[in-house]
């Protein structure tokens, strides 16, 4: 009687299923309205599990198996379509509900003991998905242990007959892990995510095994929360270092031909996977900034990664010639071999050779004679990676020991052309120190108004540290804290010839710590006074310390195009 | 095909069984009540990492007990044991008066949990023993169960695990206000 047409106070609408809303959702991707399966609407199936998590992958599974086996094809097409758009974008949770043996059966129900001569398109289907797994989720997934069950069927159809279509690649390229940097953070949720999902498994079966497990499972997830954490690092360094060979891999192809082919798959991959993986890097600086030695290998890395892709940046618009200038050198190596393999291989600091070098440079102050101490000696060991190279070619210094040489270009880490670089709040500077100081050196060029700063900031007097035909090298040198000294360089070129790629290194004993700063510049215009500084910071100096404090410098540079290199200890001025 | 004809028969002769999940604070004495229960002994035991789950009948009724952990690091984990509970028995230890607050919030932070919206839930008041200890009612009181429980059934019942004062008591509450299916 009172189901009738009639309206009445409330606003007209389909009666509403009941229900859970995932079973709705579920639904509501199958139904039979649909011309064809709607991806949008098997996503959202799959947003919902990821967000909801418990239950939520179970009762997806259990509902979608039960469509599979519907009598209409049309549903229950669409029903896997939607499961394989879950095995897709769930993970593990899902994984672990395809992988029961439940399920399993009830997939299969409606295969017939023997083969039948043409499969069905379900069958087809259900072949495939089963094919696909044992491919993918079986055999690279993180936790294939628990995936046993879907082995067992695909060998269990097999010992039947029954044929596997072949798989595309692309199919299973979406179901393989993906290398991926990730930030501990991350890791850790996703770990937390597969482990929860694994424990009300276990508690849902129930199976004294499953319990014992269960219990072994929760004291991980309760108790060794350090555990996991170790574990997320773990996976950032072996993640990292595979990043690196791809790097040290595009690099190698980008210099090994003038114009390199940059729609060659592999540079693309690379190039992707770099830039991909660039922007994780500051959410794993800021989550490990008490690990020095990564933060300090991830900056360094990056710096790689940019030069890097400002090179494919380059090439891209056909700038080979700048291109080329950009030389990032090979980090994949770890850290604890560079060492000695790359020192030996560059005859950076040789003391050897001293009284040679000292016979060109007259009135060098250097006490370097008597013994050496040892701790100097020890140098060549922590200065790796120097590779010495000509143009203005940026270099990434070996950092981990403890000597640290920053970068001793110009700040920006790409600069294909050092002689249009005017720092400009340095010439500000320098004209401010023309109208008010008249300090003794009169500013022939913009840059000399650094000077400004040096005599501003060092009250004490300069000492010549070095001087030979083409350059003169000064410090000044004071007590900054009760640990530090505050080192400032100035080089003037005494030449007539103009000097570029200058590069000056410092390093000092292994006790004490070095912070060098980048240099202003890299070109000496021609007579030009104190044309590039540079600032150091030396660290780990008591005040009491009775022993006078030796650092060892190189410079390089070109100069009437061809290069040449200093180098020298110097013992630091009393203070 | 045997577990569907026992549990047919079990039905014929109300026979039930249910899931109850017993939480609360560490050192409550979950676990010495769940072996007093199951073993009529008591056990001393080390606090719980992880959980214990026995079964445990009375009358009709088999009783699945799960006793999980309450230090503080597993308590994140208790919501991985909610679904499919029928009953929640909250341990209280009435004695630790510092920390009845704390007793209190995680109470209500697991009931109000959506899978524990159709749970019934029965609050010991435990070691009653003990001098000093708060009465039930006085545990019930600072609860503040009947203003906030709109759902739930809800029961405060004082125990003392080391006799066994009080837990039978519960469970027949238990049984007597879960739906004889």
């Amino acid at each position: 009687m009172s189901h009738g047409i009639y309206l009445t106070d409330g606003p007209i609408r389909r009666p509403q299923p009941v229900g859970n809303p995932l079973l709705r959702k579920i639904q509501r991707s199958c139904r039979l309205s649909l011309p064809e399966p709607d991806l949008a609407l098997n996503l959202d199936v799959a947003d919902y599990i990821n967000e909801k998590q418990g239950p939520a992958p179970r009762d997806a599974v259990i509902a979608i198996v039960k469509l599979i086996n519907s009598r209409d094809t049309h549903t229950a097409l669409f029903a896997l379509a939607l499961l394989d758009v879950l095995v897709k974008n769930c993970g593990y949770p899902l994984h672990l509900q395809i992988s029961r043996k439940e399920f399993l059966n009830e997939l299969v129900k409606r295969f017939p003991e023997h083969p039948p001569m043409r499969y069905s398109k379900v069958q087809r289907l259900v072949l495939t998905a089963i094919e696909e797994w044992y491919q993918t989720i079986c055999k690279h997934s993180s936790y294939k242990e628990d995936m046993g069950y879907i082995r067992d069927m695909h060998r269990l159809l097999k010992y039947k007959g029954y044929i596997f279509p072949k798989i595309n690649d692309s199919d299973m390229a979406v179901l393989r892990p993906v290398d991926q940097l990730k930030t501990p953070s991350e890791i850790q949720k996703e770990q937390e995510v597969a482990q929860s999902a694994k424990l009300e498994e276990l508690i849902r079966r129930g199976r004294p095994e499953d319990l014992r497990e269960a219990n072994k499972l929760m004291k991980v997830m309760a108790g060794f929360k350090e555990d996991n954490a170790r574990e997320a690092k773990q996976t950032i360094l072996t993640e990292l270092n595979k990043l690196k060979r791809k790097a040290d891999l595009l690099n190698e192809m980008l210099s090994s031909s003038e114009n390199p082919d940059l729609r060659n798959e592999t540079i693309s991959e690379l190039h992707g996977a770099l830039k991909g993986a660039q922007p994780k890097f500051q959410g794993i600086i800021e989550e490990e900034h008490e690990d020095d030695e990564l933060v300090q290998d991830l900056l360094k890395f990056n710096d790689t990664v940019n030069q890097l892709l400002e090179k494919i940046d380059l090439l891209k618009v056909g700038d080979s010639g700048a291109a080329s200038q950009i030389r990032p050198s090979n980090i994949a190596s770890p850290p604890p071999t560079t060492g000695g393999a790359l020192a030996t291989e560059i005859n950076l600091i040789d003391f050897d050779d001293e009284p040679a070098e000292n016979g060109n440079s007259s009135n060098q102050p250097t006490t370097a004679s008597g013994p050496q101490s040892d701790p100097v000696t020890d140098l060549l060991g922590d200065l790796n990676d120097l590779s010495s190279s000509s143009g203005q070619s940026t270099q990434n210094f070996g950092l981990g020991g403890s000597i640290q040489l920053g970068s001793s270009q110009p700040a920006p880490p790409v600069t294909s052309n050092a002689t249009s670089h005017s720092n400009s709040n340095l010439d500000f500077l320098g004209n401010i120190s023309s109208q008010s100081t008249s300090s003794g050196h009169l500013p022939k060029q913009s840059d000399s108004g650094l000077d400004l700063f040096g005599d501003f900031q060092v009250p004490s007097g300069k000492v010549l540290v070095h001087q030979s035909n083409h350059i003169k090298i000064q410090g000044s040198f004071v007590r900054y804290s009760d640990q530090t000294i505050r080192c400032q360089f100035f080089f003037s070129n005494v030449s007539v010839s103009m000097i570029q790629g200058f590069t000056h290194l410092v390093a000092v004993p292994k006790n004490l710590k070095l912070r060098l700063l980048p240099q202003t510049g890299s070109t000496l215009g021609g007579f030009v006074n104190e044309g590039v500084t540079q600032e150091a910071y030396i660290d780990g100096i008591s005040a009491a310390a009775e022993d006078a404090i030796k650092m060892k410098w190189k410079v390089t540079y070109n100069v009437d195009g061809k290069s040449a290199e200093e180098t020298a200890v110097f013992t630091l001025p009393k203070m | 095909m045997g577990n569907s004809v026992s549990r047919a028969l079990g039905k014929l002769f109300g026979s039930r069984e249910m899931k109850i999940l017993m939480l609360g604070l560490d050192n409550a004495g979950k676990t010495t009540i769940l072996y007093k229960l199951k073993l009529n002994k008591i056990r001393t035991s080390a606090p719980t990492v992880g959980f214990n789950v026995e079964t445990v009948s009375y009358k009709n009724v088999k009783f699945n007990m799960w006793d999980v952990g309450g230090q503080e690091r597993l308590r994140p984990l208790w919501r991985h044991y909610f679904p499919a509970t029928t009953a929640l028995i909250f341990v209280i230890d009435s004695h630790d008066k510092e920390r009845l607050r704390e007793a209190k919030e995680e109470l209500y932070a697991i009931i109000s949990e959506k899978e524990m919206e159709n749970v019934i839930l029965l609050v010991w008041a435990n070691k009653q023993d003990l001098k000093g200890a708060l009465k039930p009612q006085e545990v019930s009181d600072y609860l503040q169960l009947g203003l906030n429980l709109k759902n739930q059934l809800w029961c405060v019942v004082g125990s003392n695990a080391l006799t066994g004062q009080g837990l039978v008591e519960g469970l027949s509450w238990i049984s007597n206000n879960t739906p004889k299916k």
